[in-house]
Parts: structure tokens; C-alpha cells; sequence
């Protein structure tokens, strides 16, 4: 925890002081963790992430800017901006899964595309079935196999997550071999969330010409 | 009883500012007062003004209760439902104004203006007479204290050029506007008031003319707004819709199609359709009853409720899709709302009711008046605009994505929709030939994945990028969402530093159709849009690896064999024949093909690479 370049009392994130209610401007890269005043771990207790955007949120929102000098109403819209977007990426497990791995010096998504080799089978099975209900999408069934088809996604895309947080827990040292596992393990995660919109659009694309 | 500030240091009265729900079919103001909001009206009246204006043959146009009821007198010039003109172009409200009795132009802006009495309006100047009316309704209520601040709703929907129309109006008639909010979420503020510090909420917002349907999250006074869906063309007035049909298809038939076009029997319809749904409400039949005594007309019709609610049925099942979408797009499940809050005078049709408690499974929260709750909510954020109140914040979304037009004409979505603003986000782009200076961006808004399908914000230009071989500049791009809602973007080039900014204006804005429009086609065409978006990005996978495989073969081939060789050309004219269509199953496979080919080549080009360095460092060591 710092100080408060303008009355010294401490901080609990560099974006504001509750004690003078000081906007700040915080140099260089913080990040989404240092925001919302957490410590760097996978596990994020969702009601105490909500606490601090509710708190934060009332230190720098425009809204109570509304009749304060330009530069400070700018300087709340950009501290607003990245308090959201902190929360946006913590919030959500994938994308806070990502950034710590790359935080921690794995690899990032464009530079390890392997999928774990037990996985590339499942896919290939998945890829079939897919396109065969793309092609008749209107054939008899073809909905009730889209469901079967989604759920097996959805199952396996449930054990991923649990596998992520499970490699992540607890960190793993910066540059550990294991964050390659947990790219693997997040490729994975990706190819279900492409394969599941595909599986969405066909289902309203049914639902639309029905 | 009258209550007026005063200033205790000049003793004069000072300026408040006021909440108004500018309404498609009434309009309302409310201030905060003692702790809370409350309703600015008359002695003894519900302070509802109709958002009607007269235009009388001599002197000013008349406003509200009177103006309506000139309605079957002289519907030629009395103007319903204003706020759907609001930013609109001709183009955009032409069905709209097939059912209207005046004609209208465009301004050279493009700006649409009705003719009343050889006089023509705009729908800024007519929504301005509203608002001066519902401002001395505020400064009446008040004693004589001059009102000039307010906030303003609009549905959640209004795109930028809706919203900036209702600026304008409220700036004709002499307000300041602290900020335009939206209507869903200024209700939750009025209902959040005494509500639990913990949960979601979902707001259902049943207007005369349009549907709105928002969840949100509180937290210890926050509210947050998760996602925002809705129909800009649902509400009471299709109800009365669906009645006037009823009305007609039996009146056509023996009066006669003269009848039906009569702009006074349109007019009674409306209201005879308006009354019978009232009606129903408190009671299981009511009569369809029109009387025009200028066509010698008197028409009875019983309609039950049940009848009733079985022509509306489609309108409310419009209504529950929205509801469906809101709560995916909020990660949430019905059973996780907490509260739903019911706006909007059509939410007090039973059948509404009952199918917002079934789907919700629990019962809506009716404590405050439809009717009212909105103006409330804008009262509150009044309030928390002049510096009134820190322990409540709203914090809204962007309703729309926010992308650039890629080369392949596919959209990359910079800022989702439903990204709580204020919101920044930067994306690199890059070079796309050798020594290329400058780039075009284009800034389009919408859910499909092609730009020609979403609208067009506004196109930039960023120059004076140094010359560098293709894909080695690093331009960044920044979009910022501010807490009006309004879209900057800016560029660099990081190595140079270069930059250049715009604000995006846009020209006529979406209109309410498009964007619904794009929302619902965003689901249908899903499917289209995908294998479109495919083939966009395969065709510039495939003219990138074209482009470095044709630089490198040249240098190179001596070093491959014959049969490698031709292989290789074979795949680099098929890939070129591929990238002529749009065939993305052929583009896949010409991709793969082009990569496979390639691969002797990487593979010689790398021993190459390896050989310079090792021969460098030989050189060195010397």
C-alpha cells in the first residue's frame, strides 16, 4: 500500500484517495490486480471484486465531477475507464487465466497454439459431427444432436476451467515450464467458446427460418 | 404548498435543476426534495403532460391535455408522438408517416420537418414546445422558481444522433442539460432508494411507443448496469393497435374504405382502441365504442380480455425474446434476479404482469407509479449531478459494439456492447504493403460481422507513417467511451509517435430501426456472417503469405528441387484462383495447401538464415 501524493494518507489503489478525494494518475503499468487493491492470485472473491468497483466507482466516476475544472473531469474519465476495464478483466476467469500467464512470462495465445494431444482427438470427432450438422442443419434430429453435441462441449469446457484455475493454484513461479499446460488448457478453452457460437448460430439461424 | 429556495447572500430564488421523462406519449417532471424525489404537478392533477402539440390557425401552438383533445377535431394539425422524428432523416420514418395526416420534408441536413399550416417544424422545435411546457408545469409547482437545469431520458436505445436531437430540443427551450440518461436506468434509481444493498435487478420498461428491458447489479449503493436489450417499435400504442384493427376490419366492410381513411375516424380509432384496453384492465370485458358524428358513426363491439390478450400475444412475445437476450448477455439466470421493476403505463395491462411473474418467477415491484418512476429516477441523478449526493452511482453501458473495418472488409469489434462506460480500448494495426504511409480507418457500430451490414460512424485518415517494409509499423488505435456515451478515437504510430484524433460525429446517427434491425440480424444472419467473416480473414491470411512466399522464392529457388518447385507454384496459382472468390471451404483448403507447399521453402530459407549467422560469427571471431 503507497501514499497519497497530495495529503500522504494511504492508498488502496493508485487510480484515487479516499482520505482527500484526490483523482490520481497512475504512471507506468499497474496492474488490473494493484486497480482494485487484490493480491496476486487465480482465486478472486466475486463479492469482494464488487465491493471495490462499487468503491472505487464513487471515487473516480464523472458523475461527481460534473461541475469540476475539465482536466479533473478528464482525469476521472480516464481513471474510470481503466478501473472498468480491471474489473471487466478480472471478472472473468478466462481473461484473467490469460493475462496471468503472460504476466508470468508463458507463452501467449499467438505463440503457443498446441493443444494437449488427448484433446486433438475429441476435437476431431467434434469437428465431424459439426459439420455434418452444418451441412443439413435442417435434417430430422439435427436439433436434438446439436444439443447432444453442445453439452459434451459444454461439459468438457467445465473441466477445462477447473483445470486452469487447478494449474494456477497456486501460482506458478514466473516463467514455470506449467504455464505452457495452462495455454494448452486455455486453446482448449477457446476452441469450445468458437465451437459453441458456431453451434449458437446455427441454432438461431434454425430458429429464423422456422 | 409552494417551496422556494432562496440564496441567503442576495436573497434571490436559485436556479434548480429537474428530472424529465420526455416521453413518447406523456411527458412528466419530478424534483428532489427533502430526501427524495417527488412528482412536480398542479394542485390536484397527476402533472402528466400529453407530449402533443396543437397547432392552432392564430397564435402559439398549444401543448399537452388541450392539444390532445383537439385531436378528432383537427387532426390535421395536432402532432402525436413527436420522439419518434427525433434525429431520424425522411428515409428513416417513412412508414412511420404513412399513418399520419401532414406532410413532411427534409431539411438539406437531412433533417426531417412536418408541415403544419404552411408552417414547417422540426421535431427538435415541437419536442421544444414540450419541454417548455413541462417547465412552467415544474416552475408553477414550485411557486414561480426558475427552472432551468435538467436531466433528460431517453430509451437506451437512442443512438448518438437521437440523443443530440434531444439536446437541441431541450437547448430551444432554454434548459441546461446535465446529462441525458436512459430511461431503464433512471427507473432503478428511483426504486433503488429503499431497496436491498445486494442483488440484480431487472428493469421492464412497457412505453406507449417503445420496449426497454435492463439488468442491473447493485452493490452497496452502485448501480451497475449489466446488459440492456429492448424493441424501439413495442408498446402500448401496438396495443391499441391491434384493437383499431379489430375496429376496422369490421367498421371497413359497411361503412366503406372512404371511412377508414378519414383522418378523424383514424383518429377516434386510436382513441376508442386506447380507452377499451384501459378499461379491460379493471375489468374482464369492455366495449369498443366509436362515435363520429361527422360520418354519421356509432360503433359498439364487446371485446373480452381474453380476446384481447390473444391478439397481442406475438407483441408480448417480442417482449420476453428481449428479456431472454438481457439476462444471456448479463450471465445471469431468471432465478438469479432478485427484484423486477415494472415502468411504463402498458406495464399495468394484467396479461403484461403475468407474463413478466412467470418468466422472472417472482412478482414485479409496482410500489411506485408506471408512470411516474422514470421522471423519479431523473430526479436522482439530477440531484447527483449538482453535487447532491455521493452514496448513489449509476454506472450505464454502451448499447452497441464499436469496431474498425478490417482490409477484408470484416469488423473488429474494439468495445463490446454492454462494456460499462466510461471505457477506453486499444488495438494495434499494422502495414499491409512495403513503405505504405498512411492508413484509413473506418468506425462502424453494430452487432454483424461485416461493415457494409453495421453503420457507418465516420472514416479517419492517419498520414506521415515513415516508410518500413509491410507489417512493421505499430499503429494503435484507441477508442474512449465517455460517461455521455460519446465515442472518441484516436491513432498513433509508436515508433514515430505520429498521431491523429477525431471525434466521431455521426451524420444522420442509426436509426432506431437499424439498430434493431442489426440486433435481430445480427442473430438471424449469425450463421452467414460467420462463414463471411471466415472468408475475409482467410483471403488476407492468404495474400500475406503470397506476398512473403513470391519475395523469398525469387532469392531462393535455386535452392529447391524441381518437383518441390513446381509443386509450390501450383499451390501459389491455385491460392491466388481462390482468393478470387469468396468460397471459404476452398479458401481453407487453398490455405493449407499454400502452407504445406511452403514448407521446403521455410525450411531452406531457415538454413540460409542459420549458415549468414554462423558465417557472422566466423568473420567475428577472426
Amino acid at each position: 500500500m503507497s501514499a497519497c501524493p497530495h495529503c500522504q494518507a494511504a492508498i488502496e489503489t493508485p487510480l484515487a484517495c479516499a482520505a482527500c478525494g484526490t483523482v490520481l494518475d497512475p504512471i507506468g503499468d499497474t496492474t488490473p490486480y494493484e486497480l482494485l487493491g487484490l493480491p496476486l492470485a487465480w482465486s478472486i472473491d466475486p463479492s469482494e471484486l464488487k465491493k471495490r468497483l462499487a468503491r472505487y466507482g464513487r471515487l473516480v466516476h464523472p458523475d461527481f465531477f460534473a461541475q469540476a475544472p475539465d482536466e479533473e473531469r478528464e482525469r476521472a474519465e480516464q481513471a474510470s475507464a481503466r478501473l472498468n476495464a480491471a474489473h471487466a478483466l478480472l471478472a472473468d476467469d478466462t481473461a484473467r487465466a490469460d493475462w496471468l500467464v503472460e504476466h508470468l512470462g508463458g507463452p501467449r495465445s499467438e505463440n503457443e497454439r498446441e493443444l494437449p494431444r488427448a484433446f486433438l482427438l475429441e476435437v476431431l470427432d467434434w469437428n465431424e459431427e459439426l459439420e455434418a450438422l452444418s451441412a443439413g442443419s435442417n435434417a430430422p434430429g439435427a436439433a436434438s444432436r446439436l444439443d447432444a453435441l453442445a453439452r459434451s462441449l459444454e461439459a468438457r469446457r467445465d473441466e477445462g476451467s477447473a483445470a486452469v484455475a487447478r494449474l494456477l493454484t497456486p501460482l506458478p513461479s514466473r516463467g514455470s515450464p506449467g504455464l505452457v499446460r495452462v495455454r494448452q488448457e486455455l486453446n482448449v478453452l477457446s476452441y469450445l467458446e468458437r465451437a459453441l457460437g458456431e453451434i449458437e448460430a446455427l441454432r438461431s439461424g434454425n430458429v429464423a427460418r422456422r | 404548498m409552494p417551496y422556494i429556495e432562496l440564496n441567503v447572500l442576495n436573497n434571490t430564488a436559485t436556479d434548480v435543476a429537474v428530472g424529465i421523462d420526455l416521453g413518447t406519449t406523456n411527458s412528466l417532471v419530478a424534483i428532489w426534495r427533502d430526501g427524495r424525489p417527488v412528482v412536480l404537478a398542479p394542485e390536484g392533477r397527476s402533472g402528466l403532460v400529453p407530449s402533443v402539440v396543437y397547432v392552432p390557425s392564430e397564435g402559439t401552438p398549444v401543448v399537452g391535455r388541450e392539444a390532445r383533445d383537439q385531436a378528432v377535431v383537427d387532426p390535421r394539425h395536432t402532432v402525436f408522438s413527436i420522439k419518434r422524428f427525433m434525429g431520424r432523416g425522411l428515409a428513416d420514418v417513412r412508414s412511420e408517416l404513412a399513418a399520419r395526416p401532414y406532410s413532411a420534408t427534409q431539411t438539406e441536413r437531412g433533417l426531417v420537418q412536418l408541415e403544419l399550416r404552411g408552417r414547417k417544424y422540426t421535431p427538435q422545435e415541437l419536442s421544444a414546445l414540450i419541454l417548455m411546457k413541462v417547465r412552467d408545469v415544474a416552475c408553477a409547482a414550485l411557486g414561480g422558481q426558475p427552472v432551468t437545469r435538467a436531466v433528460i431520458t431517453v430509451p437506451a436505445y437512442f443512438d448518438d444522433a437521437q440523443r443530440q436531437a434531444t439536446r437541441d430540443a431541450a437547448h430551444l427551450a432554454g434548459l441546461e442539460v446535465l446529462r441525458i440518461v436512459n430511461e431503464p436506468t433512471a427507473a432503478s434509481l428511483a426504486y433503488g432508494l429503499d431497496q436491498r444493498d445486494k442483488g440484480n435487478v431487472a428493469v421492464f420498461d412497457l412505453g406507449g411507443g417503445t420496449f426497454d428491458v435492463s439488468i442491473l447489479a447493485i452493490e452497496d449503493g452502485v448501480f451497475r448496469v449489466l446488459s440492456t436489450n429492448g424493441d424501439t417499435h413495442l408498446g402500448g400504442d401496438d396495443f391499441d393497435e391491434r384493437l383499431a384493427e379489430l375496429a376496422r376490419s369490421e367498421i371497413g366492410p359497411v361503412a366503406g374504405a372512404r371511412v377508414l381513411e378519414d383522418p378523424g375516424f383514424q383518429q377516434a380509432v386510436r382513441l376508442a382502441a386506447e380507452r377499451c384496453k384501459i378499461e379491460l384492465t379493471a375489468q374482464p370485458e369492455a366495449d369498443l365504442h366509436l362515435v363520429v358524428p361527422e360520418l354519421r358513426l356509432n360503433w359498439r363491439r364487446r371485446v373480452t380480455r381474453e380476446e384481447f390478450e390473444g391478439r397481442v400475444a406475438d407483441l408480448l412475445q417480442r417482449a420476453m425474446d428481449c428479456c431472454r437476450r438481457a439476462l444471456s448477455d448479463a450471465h445471469l439466470k431468471a432465478a438469479q434476479v432478485d427484484e423486477v421493476v415494472l415502468v411504463g403505463g402498458s406495464t399495468r395491462v394484467p396479461i403484461v404482469r403475468a407474463r413478466v411473474e412467470a418468466f422472472f418467477g417472482r412478482k414485479p415491484h409496482t410500489e411506485l407509479d408506471p408512470d411516474q418512476v422514470v421522471a423519479l429516477g431523473a430526479a436522482v441523478q439530477a440531484h447527483i449531478l449538482t453535487g447532491g449526493k455521493r452514496d448513489m452511482l449509476l454506472m450505464d453501458v454502451t448499447p452497441l459494439s464499436l469496431g474498425i473495418e478490417t482490409m477484408g472488409g470484416a469488423v473488429d469489434k474494439v468495445i463490446q456492447r454492454n462494456t460499462t462506460i466510461p471505457c477506453a480500448a486499444t488495438v494495434g494495426y499494422t502495414t499491409y504493403a512495403d513503405n505504405q504511409t498512411g492508413l484509413d480507418f473506418h468506425i462502424v457500430q453494430g452487432e454483424r460481422e461485416l461493415a457494409k451490414d453495421c453503420r457507418s460512424l465516420g472514416r479517419f485518415q492517419l498520414k506521415g507513417v515513415p516508410p518500413m517494409p509491410a507489417g512493421l509499423a505499430r499503429i494503435a488505435v484507441r477508442f474512449h467511451i465517455d460517461a455521455d456515451g460519446v465515442l472518441r478515437v484516436s491513432a498513433k504510430e509508436e515508433s514515430t509517435g505520429k498521431s491523429a484524433q477525431i471525434d466521431v460525429q455521426p451524420m444522420h446517427g442509426l436509426t432506431d430501426l437499424e439498430v434493431e434491425g442489426m440486433l435481430k440480424a445480427g442473430f438471424a444472419h449469425a450463421r452467414d456472417d460467420f462463414q463471411a467473416r471466415r472468408a475475409a480473414d482467410l483471403k488476407i491470411e492468404i495474400g500475406t503469405m503470397l506476398h512473403a512466399t513470391e519475395k523469398h522464392l525469387h532469392a531462393a529457388h535455386g535452392g529447391l528441387d524441381k518437383e518441390t518447385y513446381r509443386d509450390l507454384e501450383d499451390a501459389i496459382s491455385r491460392a491466388r484462383e481462390a482468393a478470387r472468390q469468396d468460397d471459404g471451404t476452398a479458401l481453407q483448403k487453398a490455405r493449407d495447401e499454400l502452407e504445406r507447399a511452403t514448407l521446403p521453402l521455410a525450411a531452406l530459407l531457415m538454413n540460409n538464415v542459420a549458415q549468414k549467422a554462423l558465417m557472422g560469427r566466423k568473420l567475428g571471431d577472426v
